[in-house]
């Protein structure tokens, strides 16, 4: 079987319910998504204009070829993305959060020598325990946010991939949002 | 623990008082029982809040494409070779690279997938414009400037050696070395406002001190013919703090500019100024525990002449260095006039 068939039917099981599946296809996506970053930005690809929110379709187009992409399969592959790009970062921000940064001394640059990434570690790491105990409360509500957040889909592809109207989705980020602002504040001071 | 209000409830009182003006919310929260009430209230307050200045997203594809190496070395920048990777920004990285006919050269590289503010570009292509209308052995040079499929790129002439920073943590630099160092940042300094260029920005961090002894301020980042500084004040999320990134460091930050008063040549001259006293006492002149600590030394504290702080200092250099921090632009001298009081400081010692 070819990989794109492969993809499509361990997509296809997943929606059935096969949790083996999801297992199977994970490292799939990680592989693909840090394949096609790389040769996104790191300039090997002459012309390459392709933004961050719109790496997890072009993984999908790559991983499970246009002719095969059903729209049921499609939703569940934008659900898997998200939460993959989640643990990348998280998993990344953990390792980075150990070391503390700032130690008292003032040093209120613009130009950091530290990468984005590592500047908002603690910021990721608090948003990802915050949206787990968002979880708790509102499975939904967490989906959406990894989605929009994490996975860089805008409120309509959130909307389709979850099978919800727009409206829902709106108001599922707004409070979410609030939510999240709100414990995450509550915790850092 | 006291039981959690019901979050059905929660969620409907939200969503329907969220888009009410304040008065109109009053009578639909009144209505509620109290925890429902409590905790809409305090959902409402974080409404429309800021969260990330980089969408989780964007910090995502970058990880993704670092892994394991930004741009491989060999790999070609506009005419530049990659070489290797010398340091990595907020937005980009800085490598050392070699031109065609092999001359190394710094390339500074702000990659697309980062920005997420016009700003950067700005204030890349300030650095990149200022910088190249400069042409002083002081100043880093710049080559070449354009944009590639890795980002937008600036080609600088490679310096190699400590900055002034590393070079004070180091240990206080001698006498005639302290003469001889604040003379040619002082003379870089004179150009550029010959130039009518603001650099805005000055610190230790920003001048190296090349291995040959010649010194080079570099990133006109915020380079500016003139006009107020853009005061860019973010919350960022968790910790709820206020990071106040002023476009520049506190540190080394005129009165005026905190006051939000326009940039002049002065402000640059106190900046130099601060760094100067840094360099001759050993200490900072503003140093403070929080960031307010410093906002009211730069407003009131009464600086002492850094000869206090350490012996040796020629008395025109303590007088010098006392004017260029003077709270009142109009008498700060020009960074000319500092040029000449260094250079005849040079010829006595």
């Amino acid at each position: 079987m070819d990989s794109q068939g492969e993809v499509t039917s361990l997509l296809t099981a997943w929606g059935r319910g096969d949790q083996n599946a999801l297992n199977q296809l994970m490292p799939l996506v990680y592989n693909e998504l840090h394949r096609m970053a790389r040769r996104a930005w790191s300039g090997l690809d002459q012309g390459n204009t392709l933004q961050p929110t719109a790496l997890i379709h072009e993984v999908y187009l790559k991983l499970a070829g246009s002719e095969n992409a059903s729209y049921q399969n499609r939703c569940h592959f934008l659900a898997v993305a998200s939460t993959a790009m989640r643990q990348i970062l998280v998993n990344h921000a953990r390792s980075r959060h150990t070391v503390k940064r700032g130690s008292g001394k003032i040093a209120l640059s613009l130009d950091d020598v530290q990468p984005a990434v590592h500047q908002e570690a603690a910021e990721v790491v608090a948003l990802h325990e915050a949206l787990e105990r968002l979880q708790a409360i509102d499975a939904r509500k967490s989906r959406v946010v990894e989605m929009r957040y994490f996975g860089g889909l805008s409120i309509e592809e959130t909307a389709q991939a979850l099978g919800v109207s727009v409206i829902t989705v709106n108001r599922d980020w707004r409070l979410a949002r609030s939510w999240l602002i709100r414990e995450m504040k509550g915790e850092g001071a | 623990m006291t039981p959690q209000p019901d979050w059905q409830e929660i969620e409907r009182l939200f969503n329907a008082t969220v888009d009410l003006p304040n008065h109109e919310r009053q009578a639909l929260l009144d209505s509620a029982s109290a925890p429902v009430r409590a905790e809409v209230e305090s959902l409402l307050k974080t409404d429309d809040q800021a969260f990330f200045a980089v969408p989780p997203v964007h910090l995502t594809a970058d990880l993704l494409e670092r892994q394991p190496g930004a741009l491989n070395s060999g790999q070609f920048v506009g005419n530049y070779r990659v070489e290797s990777l010398v340091t990595r920004g907020g937005m980009g990285e800085v490598y050392l690279a070699r031109d065609p006919s092999g001359i190394p050269i710094a390339l500074k590289i702000l990659r697309r997938h980062l920005i997420v503010s016009e700003q950067a570009i700005d204030r890349f292509e300030t650095e990149a414009r200022a910088t190249s209308a400069l042409h002083h052995p002081n100043i880093v040079a710049v080559r070449d400037s354009g944009e590639s499929p890795a980002g937008l790129f600036i080609a600088m002439e490679w310096v190699e050696g400590p900055t002034l920073r590393l070079l004070m943590d180091a240990g206080a630099p001698d006498t005639a070395q302290a003469i001889d160092l604040c003379g040619q940042a002082a003379r870089a300094l004179a150009a550029a406002h010959a130039a009518e260029i603001l650099h805005r920005d000055i610190k230790p961090e920003n001048i190296i001190l090349r291995n040959d002894g010649v010194l080079k301020i570099l990133d006109f980042g915020l380079a500016r013919l003139s006009g107020p500084v853009r005061l860019e004040v973010e919350a960022t999320g968790a910790s709820g703090t206020i990071s106040g990134t002023l476009s520049g460091t506190l540190l080394y930050m005129p009165p005026e500019i905190l006051r939000g008063e326009t940039a002049t040549t002065a402000s640059d001259v106190f900046s130099l100024g601060a760094l100067f006293y840094e360099l001759w006492a050993g200490r900072h002149p503003f140093a403070g525990e929080t960031p307010l600590d410093v906002f009211e030394a730069i407003e009131c504290r009464l600086v002492a002449a850094p000869s206090t702080l350490r012996a040796g200092i020629p008395p025109e250099i303590d007088t010098l260095i006392l004017q260029m921090l003077d709270r009142d632009p109009a008498w700060r001298p020009a960074a000319c006039e500092a040029c000449d009081v260094l250079s005849r400081s040079s010829g006595k010692s």
